[in-house]
């Protein structure tokens, strides 16, 4: 059934000497993760540092990023499902079809190859990013991953990790999951949590039209989304928190300027391994918090209940 | 200000055993009488202490891991729906942490220890802590595979590991310290496991699981913790793996140690095939060393998450069921692994371990050295304790439920030849008076003058069991947080933490190391005692 | 039988597990009027929103545009819905017997996790059908969906036992991680079909691509496809099965699992 086989990125320092960057850019996209946790750093058991470890690249096109791989695996667009499966294949000894492997822009020899330096590996990882996990297939190319990832460690130790952006969307699914069990996609209009990707996930919530108000906090879905939940948010009362004026503020009824987090007010803010980083505001704002607004808010609508 | 009047008390610690006795309670504790306040009439009921769970997975990293792991868990879970007082949240094997503190606090719990805590995501489980309501809470570290301390283990500085052992107790905001699989887990992150005690872990040449266990237990010892070292033996749940609890046991000898779900440890044989009990020999054992404590870590038949810093295990686990996995490595310091499991009563192997868990709970004779828990969420999920409370109480309905198992299993354990029953006192010891006393919780457990007012009042059967699974009134820190089944005031429970000594100068040799090995800045590493709400601070020494 | 004609398309979705022959079989009409249908958060009565005729049993008929409305015949086991009209998401999910039938199109998760019973769509049917919720390890486990139209991502994904009938084409990941049944792609299907399945058959009558993960292992005609060509054609469904106008190729995988499932594709002479 597979799974998800992860480890904090201190583990990657320490120990990993395979490491693959599939549909991620992290060149350009999370510029200090060679430097910091990947390639660069010398390891507890990779004294050698960058000589130590062999990098893969896998992606569509050669971005910044492949200048640091040892390997790129260019591979045609849409066809990350059927890579990783072909690998989940070769890893076990299974056969697969030479055509259809070519297909995928890539040899059943050059598949093998990496195969074969997975299984080897001493301690080998995949990040993966918005190239696998938001293109055609998408939870199912991340599932892909994770599941290859599992059966890897038949062989050897192998662990992943999906390479997330933008703010604090890590802490935002650690928080859900907490309080209401589910990671995001949490619907309590019945007074309980539920949880349907599909259908109470934001964007399929808002593009289906299903929600006739938005609280937007900490995002800028004006900004990302498909036309259809851009106007569907035009229309409805929306109302948007955030330190500046966003894609989404010009759309909305109210935009509420809060102070920004990690800069002038506190909390916790998870990385993408899911550990907890205090944030301590150098600044002083004179906007409340998201925090401090949202209670107003909760005990203006309680006193107008009663 | 409150008088439960009329009930029958038990009370062990105090010597109380169904004397009926008015207990008063006021600013928060027992006193030795009140004047005016609410009197509750509990003619024909009857008082225990609050429960406390020494050993449960409530917080942290692994349980959220395991939450988003198993959305088919949750959807069946039973709903908690949000109120004016009430959050919103979900039962279930997994909890949410709302829902967590309502259902314990509803069975009648009252003081929880989370039983594993990376420092590294310390800060996370506190958060969690901080939404799990009305219980009060505390936690223990993880160590035996620190590398930090491992390493220093290596290179003989014991006196300096010592140090390093009460700096990070200090950092998580702990209450004590757990050692799970020593050296296994430092040896799972190459894909190994440490099975002998007496040989090096991967990657040293000196230190073994059995120095580790050794040089932990004698540190806690002279730091002069509350509750001492709290271990989960290599080898868990392995057939044959008795032989390992027995040297473990062995290597600590002579010392204080909390065995944790003995149950998992208990086993025979040479493979799945020939598994079987081995609960009387280490009880035979362990009855005859005080020093020790336990818990059982009983198996109940029906849905679990096998959640454990065990990672080894639970690759194994994996492999074995080809269920879902996870599995997370915290640099430095631990990892757990998560395994969704259902113990059938039809499977040889279940069977066994339903069996062995009552088996050690019935075998070791005194029942303050043996704590009722389910290792929760691995054995059996907390809110299931009153099923086995009926099972230790009644050994008709263990004889009923040891027929439905395979003929082959009743072959390799001796629960049916065990005839004892639980006394309601013996009852409130191993769910309360005990556990308490081994996490050195003074104001605990009992319901003397000066202890916490933390009560359950259950409606007395003549017939047969108490209602364990509905309390009539359910009172925490002095007030009535359940009556008639429901909540009826939420309150904020206490953290308890140790503060062991430590010379100061310890952070010059840790931060430069930290550096090198971590992947935060040192100054964001130890939790600051602000983050934590209600703290209860215990000095050592 | 039981007349539900809705009188507006609500604005959020409404939630009506209610509307099932299980639970209006014991109510009379006034009864079932009152009954709780959910509103986004509010909870309110079936007549807010339908039109309530007929005599009380347990067929119902619903009429209009319920493209909003989730959950109809949830759980159910016996008696009959008809839908003239469209219906939303997670139409006879979970039920165990009875039939539905739908003139018009349906959202996502149809009949998901059910394990008997009849649905018969003769419109469009969204993704996930007949498939497990999200986590859990088995879709349906008997039963039998027909689709005239097409169908969305997923269908069958987990499912165990039971027919899925899909007329039209169907999108990607079809038959995903099945673990036995049959599902009949008439109209074919985009890519991914049969992705990690382990056991169960999958019968196309239009060429389909294929993961590198399945090997070709013959062409023939089974000799259980006519048995199976005989059921469905009762049903108004005809599968070809005639030596003389063609033959199945059968590929096997998915070999990433490794599974045992099937892959026939029909290839006319």
């Amino acid at each position: 059934m597979g799974g998800k086989i992860t480890c904090t990125l201190g583990e990657v320092k320490n120990r990993a000497d395979f490491i693959v960057y599939w549909g991620g850019n992290p060149a350009e996209c999370h510029p200090r993760h060679f430097s910091k946790y990947t390639l660069t750093q010398k390891g507890k058991f990779v004294p050698e540092g960058r000589k130590g470890r062999t990098m893969v690249l896998v992606d569509i096109r050669e971005t910044p990023s492949a200048k640091a791989a040892d390997i790129f695996l260019q591979i045609r667009p849409g066809k990350d499902f059927e890579v990783a499966t072909t690998l989940r294949a070769l890893v076990k000894g299974h056969p697969v079809d030479r055509k259809r492997v070519e297909e995928t822009g890539q040899t059943v020899e050059q598949l093998q190859d990496i195969a074969d330096r997975m299984k080897r590996a001493r301690f080998g990882v995949i990040f993966f990013g918005m190239g696998l996990s938001m293109t055609r297939g998408k939870h199912m190319n991340s599932g892909a991953i994770l599941t290859l990832t599992a059966e890897l460690n038949a062989f050897t130790k192998f662990v992943c990790m999906p390479m997330r952006g933008h703010g604090n969307v890590t802490g935002s699914d650690m928080v859900l999951r907490w309080t209401t069990g589910y990671p995001f996609g949490v619907n309590l209009s019945r007074g309980y949590p539920r949880f349907n990707p599909g259908e109470f996930s934001t964007v399929d919530l808002i593009v289906r039209g299903d929600n006739d108000a938005a609280l937007i906090l900490g995002a800028d879905p004006g900004a990302t989304m498909p036309q259809p939940g851009i106007d569907h948010l035009a229309r409805i009362p929306t109302i948007v928190l955030d330190p500046k004026v966003t894609h989404t503020s010009r759309l909305a009824r109210v935009h509420i300027t809060t102070a920004a987090t990690g800069i002038s007010a506190p909390g916790t803010a998870y990385r993408m391994d899911e550990i907890p980083l205090p944030l301590r505001p150098a600044l002083k704002s004179p906007y409340p918090t998201d925090e401090a607004v949202i209670r107003r808010i909760r005990k203006a609508v309680a006193s107008q209940i009663s | 200000m409150i008088r439960i009047t009329g009930g029958k008390v038990y009370d062990p610690t105090n010597g109380l055993d169904g004397a009926i006795k008015d207990i008063c309670v006021a600013d928060g504790r027992v006193v030795a009488d009140v004047e005016g306040g609410r009197t509750i009439d509990a003619t024909g009921m009857v008082v225990f202490p609050g429960g406390v769970d020494i050993h449960t997975h409530v917080a942290g990293a692994a349980l959220n891991f395991a939450r988003g792991l198993t959305p088919e868990n949750m959807r069946r879970a039973l709903p908690f729906k949000h109120t004016s007082e009430l959050r919103a949240g979900l039962g279930g094997i997994t909890p949410t942490t709302f829902a967590t503190g309502y259902l314990y606090a509803g069975m009648g719990w009252t003081t929880v220890n989370e039983a594993a805590v990376p420092v590294l995501s310390a800060r996370h489980t506190h958060e969690e802590l901080h939404d799990t309501p009305i219980v009060d809470k505390s936690c223990l570290v993880l160590m035996a595979n620190n590398e930090i301390v491992l390493d220093l283990l290596e290179a003989g500085e014991v006196e300096r590991a010592k140090h390093v052992v009460a700096w990070l107790i200090s950092a998580a905001k702990a209450y004590g310290v757990k050692a799970v699989n020593p050296g296994g887990v430092t040896a799972w992150k190459w894909g190994k496991n440490a099975n002998k005690l007496s040989e090096p872990v991967e990657g040293y040449s000196r230190v073994t699981p059995a120095m580790i266990i050794a040089s932990l237990g004698a540190i806690i010892d002279e730091l002069a913790l509350p509750h001492p070292l709290h271990i989960h033996c290599n080898c868990l749940g392995v057939p044959g793996n008795f032989a390992t609890t027995l040297e473990t046991m062995k290597v600590l000898e002579g010392r204080r140690a909390h065995f944790a779900h003995l149950q998992f440890h208990a086993y025979g044989g040479d493979d799945w095939p020939t598994m079987r009990s081995e609960a009387a020999s280490l009880a035979e054992y362990f009855n005859a060393h005080k020093n020790f404590t336990t818990d059982a870590g009983a198996v109940l038949f029906g849905d679990a998450v096998t959640i454990t810093a065990d990672g080894p295990w639970q690759h194994q686990l994996y492999q074995l069921t080809g269920h879902k996995w996870g599995n997370l490595d915290v640099e430095n310091e631990t990892g757990c692994g998560i395994v969704p499991y259902v113990y059938k009563e039809s499977r040889l192997v279940n069977a066994l371990q339903w069996a062995v868990g009552l088996e050690l709970l019935l075998l070791i004779d005194d029942p303050w050295r043996v704590y009722l828990t389910t290792d929760h969420p691995n054995g059996a999920c907390f809110w299931r304790y009153p099923e086995l409370i009926h099972l230790l109480m009644n050994a008709d309905a263990r004889k009923e439920a040891l027929k439905r198992l395979p003929e082959e299993a009743r072959k390799r354990i001796v629960l049916s030849e065990l005839d004892r029953q639980y006394t309601l006192s013996e009852i409130a010891i191993i769910t309360s008076a005990g556990p308490a006393r081994a996490l050195g919780l003074t104001r605990k457990g009992h319901l003397g003058v000066g202890a916490d007012a933390d009560l359950t009042v259950y409606q007395e059967n003549p017939d047969g069991d108490l209602q364990f699974e509905y309390p009539r009134y359910v009172i925490k820190g002095g007030e009535v947080v359940i009556e008639e089944g429901e909540i009826r005031s939420v309150v904020e429970g206490r953290q308890y933490i140790v503060q062991p000594a430590y010379d100061e100068k310890i952070e010059e040799f840790l931060r430069p190391l930290f550096q090198k090995v971590y992947t935060m800045s040192f100054d964001n590493y130890p939790v600051e005692l602000e983050r934590i709400r209600r703290p209860d601070i215990h000095i050592c020494k | 039988m039981i007349v539900l004609t809705l009188k507006e398309q609500p604005n959020v979705p409404l939630e009506a597990e209610t509307v099932s022959p299980d639970v209006f079989a014991s109510h009379t009409l006034d009864e079932i009027r009152s009954l709780p249908v959910y509103l986004g958060k509010r909870e309110r009565r079936v007549d807010d929103f339908f039109g309530v005729d007929g005599d009380a049993g347990d067929e119902i008929e619903i009429r209009g545009d319920a493209t909003r409305v989730k959950w109809i015949g949830k759980g159910m086991t016996r008696g009959r819905i008809t839908i003239v009209g469209h219906a939303g998401m997670h139409l006879g999910a979970q039920m165990k017997g009875g039939t539905i039938e739908v003139s018009g199109n349906v959202g996502d998760w149809l009949g998901a996790e059910m394990s008997g019973g009849f649905i018969r769509v003769r419109g469009n049917a969204g993704g996930q059908v007949g498939a497990a919720y999200r986590g859990s390890l088995t879709g349906m486990t008997d039963g039998t969906v027909l689709i005239d139209g097409s169908a969305g991502l997923e269908v069958g994904m987990r499912m165990k036992r039971g027919t899925i009938v899909v007329g039209g084409a169907a999108r990607d990941f079809t038959g995903l991680q099945m673990k036995g049944g049959t599902i009949v792609l008439r109209g074919g299907a985009e890519l991914r079909t049969g992705a990690w399945m382990i056991r169960g058959t999958i019968i196309s009558l239009k060429p389909i691509p294929l993961l590198p993960t399945f090997a070709y292992a013959s062409t023939y005609n089974p000799t259980f496809m006519r048995l199976y060509a005989r059921h469905l054609g009762a049903l108004g469904i005809d599968i070809p099965h005639d030596e003389q106008q063609g033959a199945y190729q059968r590929y096997t995988g998915d070999a990433s699992v490794p599974g045992k499932g099937e892959i026939l594709v029909w290839e006319k002479h």
